[in-house]
């Protein structure tokens, strides 16, 4: 992205476009399947991190679910709960998709929340839990449910996550968000932008898992 | 009877030369003559053509001077000198130097009382529709930044793309580049752009001419099924001299001279200046380490040696690389955020040109290794190298007068072109001709490869060309690639019939069979593609309605077949067929100091990618190009303006996106292919050319300014990351380039 940011540049573009670190915007941020994998005859619950203009992100369940592939799995949803079918069905999924056996099968559902659309994949057969947030480090500390941080000043995040391996997403709602896909990133809050909002950080890992944890944020001048 | 350049040229001290003085160094100053300038100038006939092997001298001269093949000569002559042009069958031509821009000499046949002049001393046009462009005229249209090879853009036919960024050939007639061939002395060359595309491989002053060859090309060319564009670079002066030039885009110095009587070299080196200013014109928020900055450099080398009065010997170089490393964050160890970028490329030429009664040969081999290396993220890269050889041998026997036809000739050619080459690849798939771009996802790794191949691709071609009537030529050829590969045979009949309809009209229609070879981005990794295959049908008409004036206007139908596309399985197959049809027109007017261009093209360029499917545009079809240019020169002046309207081309439009949570991205849907169209844009360029001297040195400094109306029209649209939002990838507003450039 920031590589296009400087073609544009170079060819004159006009005209700005939304930054994905920025929470005022109406989407689906991140869904996520606690536990991400799960064993035959086990659930998992799906919950929906949707963000909107004006007005504060929440976490919910997700207004419709349905299974994309495989097929023959598509009674394993009900509402937002995935129920792992049984191993005789999971062994059938693995041989009508190729899948050696006992690999983990992907279930690829389709989501929908206000309005947006998006693709999750829970995998079955085998367990796995989501990644841990536990270490944050905002400003040097590990932070608390309602931040107040100085305006005017680079504020450093960290998330113990492998760059290249884990996908990290910082988003905020007022001030810059720099290196927003590292998992060590800097906000900068300016006299000029929004002082109150939240900051949001998603990871997600190789293994399916996802995590959020969403505080509230405020410059201090 | 002529004319000539009147004015007085003075001396001047402007600092700018002192820049000058720095990039040519002073151990050029050895080879000045105090008083001296060194004149250049073009004679010509009173059509406008030049005239080839005209006497150019003056009193107390050590030595004359002949002129070249596209009538122009430069001699070392002070100021105030009257030069006498002579020439077998013209009248005698005077002209005074008074600076080392020479206005155009006319030089009138001696019997030239009737209406009809005879075309004497132009390359005969090689195919319907084809242009043989001189470099000095060139440099006279506006808008090029002094990059004569960019006013390819100006040629009917031509797909005008106003910021042609990853653009490294030229796109001909509705197709993409690869379908055509850009070769230097024959030999194709793998980049003609540097970086972002705004300056060409070769500095214009290396260059002697460019043939355009928009279709219906001869059997001897190859490899294409658009058009090819012949540069031909430019043999050393017999005097030696050095030039330098200075822009914000890139500085250069070109050494030129005879080493006795049968010898001429020239040396060229240039590099970009514009990565110097670069860094500080960047906005400093930009999450962006430019660990080097996008620069490039180029070199040339040309020697001809006449052996005898039979045989000349030549060797050409040229080589380039550009190279760009940034991350797109402050911190440079974040390896996932980094973006690298290195091509290169050197080819070297050696040939012998025979020429004996009716016995003409051509040998030649040639070398070329290209290097490409990409590495985007800690995941993708391409490493490839691609070394192959090229020997030559072309036989053109005249025969006379055979069973009834006259002038008649025969051609015949063969050419291997071997290579071994490596590469290691793992990166997403490529993005094929129509298709929209892809969501960057640093882990697809959908296209890898690591390994060694041969590429080995055999060709042999004979032609005969004869007079069926005083006033018809036809010629038939045959050329066979064999594709050593892919185990493919392409047979390929063209012909051509020119036809003098009157004095002043030439008719010329041309049919055949064209074929490029699976070798585009990662063609070469499938051994069981086809070539792609054309079929052209050409006819034009030349009308030269008075001294110095021409126009030319064509229309083609070619029709496509065996285009490359990608299967449903994410292989590469060859499903697509589509055509292009069209009109193209081109008026050139040469009078006095004036010199004047028109060029207009309608095409209209369709396709099925596979069968079935709704037929859609080509990425580069453009149904409507127009450039109107004049110059006018004047003393040690020389302004110009040029006028470009164009169609946009067509792009896909985003409908929509869903999010794929599994590796956050947004994965586009869009909507038909080329569906949508960039409005049509127009634009003015203006050039202010102003000569002068100072010591020994002949300084011509240069303002080129593009788009001085600034009129940025949308070229196509970018999309925020989740597709919700577009906005309009605009033209550039502005852009000027000022340089300077001495010849000492």
């Amino acid at each position: 992205m920031k590589a296009l940011a400087l073609v544009l540049f170079l060819v004159g573009c006009a005209g700005d476009l939304v930054e994905p670190w920025q929470l005022d915007h109406d989407r689906i941020i991140a869904i996520r399947a606690t536990p991400p994998r799960m064993p035959a005859e086990t659930t998992a619950q799906l919950e929906v991190l949707t963000a909107r203009e004006g007005a504060a992100t929440t976490t919910r369940a997700p207004d419709a679910v349905a299974v994309l592939s495989p097929p023959s799995l598509a009674s394993t949803v009900s509402g937002a709960t995935v129920t792992a079918p049984s191993e005789a069905q999971l062994l059938a999924a693995r041989a009508d998709l190729g899948l050696a056996a006992g690999a983990p099968v992907p279930l690829v559902l389709g989501v929908t929340a206000d309005g947006f659309a998006a693709t999750k994949t829970v995998w079955l057969g085998e367990a796995a839990a989501n990644p841990s947030l536990a270490d944050v480090q905002i400003a040097g500390a590990s932070p608390t449910e309602e931040l107040v941080v100085p305006v005017a000043t680079d504020i450093r995040l960290s998330v113990p996550a492998v760059d290249g391996e884990d996908n990290v997403t910082w988003l905020t709602s007022c001030g810059t968000m720099h290196d927003f896909d590292l998992s060590r990133a800097y906000l900068r809050i300016e006299p000029e932008d929004p002082q109150e909002g939240e900051l949001v950080l998603v990871v997600r890992d190789r293994r399916g898992g996802v995590s959020w944890r969403v505080w509230k944020i405020r410059g201090q001048p | 009877m002529f004319e000539a350049l009147r004015g007085r040229t003075t001396v001047s001290s402007n600092s700018v030369f002192f820049a000058f003085a720095a990039l040519v160094g002073s151990a050029a100053a050895a080879y000045a003559q105090p008083g001296a300038v060194t004149a250049a100038g073009r004679v010509i006939d009173p059509s406008g053509a030049p005239i080839v092997g005209a006497q150019v001298s003056f009193e107390g001269a050590p030595a004359s001077t002949t002129t070249d093949r596209n009538g122009w000569f430069s001699l070392s002559a002070p100021i105030g000198t009257t030069l006498v042009i002579e020439h077998e069958g013209d009248e005698l031509g005077l002209a005074v130097v008074a600076g080392s821009a020479l206005d155009d000499i006319v030089l009138r046949p001696l019997d030239a009382g009737g209406e009809t002049i005879e075309l004497v001393g132009e390359k005969p046009l090689e195919a319907p529709g084809a242009a043989a462009l001189d470099r000095r005229e060139l440099q006279r249209v506006p808008g090029t930044g002094g990059d004569v090879v960019q006013t390819l853009r100006v040629m009917p036919g031509v797909t005008n793309v106003e910021v042609p960024i990853g653009l490294s050939g030229v796109p001909i007639r509705g197709s993409s580049p690869q379908d055509s061939r850009i070769l230097v002395d024959g030999f194709e060359i793998p980049i003609l752009f540097h970086g972002l595309a705004f300056r060409s491989v070769l500095p214009a002053e290396s260059i002697q001419g460019i043939d355009y060859l928009p279709g219906g090309f001869d059997v001897a060319y190859g490899r294409a099924t658009s058009g090819v564009v012949a540069i031909t670079t430019r043999p050393g002066d017999e005097k030696r001299s050095v030039q330098g030039e200075l822009s914000l885009l890139d500085g250069g110095v070109l050494a030129q001279g005879a080493a006795g009587k049968r010898t001429r070299y020239l040396a060229a080196i240039r590099r970009s200046t514009i990565d110097l200013v670069f860094p500080s014109i960047m906005p400093s928020d930009l999450d962006i380490a430019l660990v080097t900055v996008p620069n490039y450099y180029d070199g040339q080398l040309r020697v001809d040696h006449r052996l005898d009065d039979h045989w000349r010997l030549w060797l050409s170089g040229l080589g380039a690389t550009d190279t760009a490393e940034l991350y797109a964050t402050k911190d440079t160890d974040q390896k996932t955020k980094r973006f690298y970028a290195h091509t290169a490329f050197a080819r070297l030429s050696a040939g012998a040109a025979y020429h004996a009664g009716p016995w003409t040969a051509n040998l030649a081999l040639s070398g070329v290794i290209t290097r490409y290396d990409f590495a985007q993220g800690a995941e993708q890269s391409l490493k490839a190298t691609l070394p192959n050889v090229t020997p030559r041998i072309e036989v053109i026997r005249t025969l006379g007068d055979v069973a009834g036809l006259t002038n008649v000739e025969v051609r015949g050619g063969v050419e291997a072109q071997v290579g071994r080459y490596t590469a290691d690849i793992g990166t997403s798939s490529e993005d094929r001709e129509g298709e929209p771009p892809k969501a960057y996802d640093p882990h697809d790794m959908s296209t890898t490869y690591r390994g060694e191949f041969w590429v080995s691709d055999f060709a042999q071609w004979i032609a005969t060309a004869a007079n069926l009537d005083p006033k018809i030529r036809a010629t038939l050829g045959l050329r066979t690639d064999e594709l050593a590969r892919t185990g493919e045979v392409l047979v390929q009949p063209r012909g051509q019939l020119e036809m003098k309809l009157a004095p002043r009209w030439i008719a010329r229609l041309s049919s055949g069979a064209y074929r490029r070879p699976p070798e585009f981005q990662t063609e070469l990794l499938q051994e069981n593609l086809d070539a792609e295959r054309a079929s052209q049908h050409i006819a034009s008409l030349q009308w030269d309605p008075r001294e110095g004036s021409r126009v030319q206007a064509s229309a083609y139908y070619t029709d496509r077949t065996h285009l490359i596309t990608r299967e449903m399985d994410g292989s590469l197959g060859n499903a697509g067929r589509g055509y292009t049809v069209g009109g193209e027109l081109l008026a050139t007017h040469r009078a006095g100091p004036w010199f004047g261009w028109l060029s207009y093209t309608y095409a209209h360029s369709r396709r099925v990618d596979h069968p079935g499917d709704e037929s859609r545009l080509f990425s580069y079809d453009q149904p409507h190009n127009l450039n109107a240019a004049a110059s006018w020169k004047r003393g040690r002046w020389q302004l110009g303006g040029r006028f470009q309207l164009h169609s946009g081309l067509p792009y896909t439009p985003a409908t929509g996106a869903v999010l794929d949570n599994d590796r956050n991205l947004y994965i586009p849907t869009y909507g038909e292919p080329n569906s949508a169209r960039a409005p049509l844009h127009h634009q003015l360029d203006l050039r202010l050319d102003y000569s002068w001297t100072w010591g020994p040195t002949a300084l011509t400094a240069f303002l080129d300014v593009q788009n001085v109306y600034m009129n940025t029209s949308p070229i196509t649209y970018a999309y925020s990351y989740d597709y919700s939002q577009s906005t309009t990838v605009t033209s550039l507003p502005i852009v000027p380039t000022v340089g300077i450039r001495g010849i000492l």
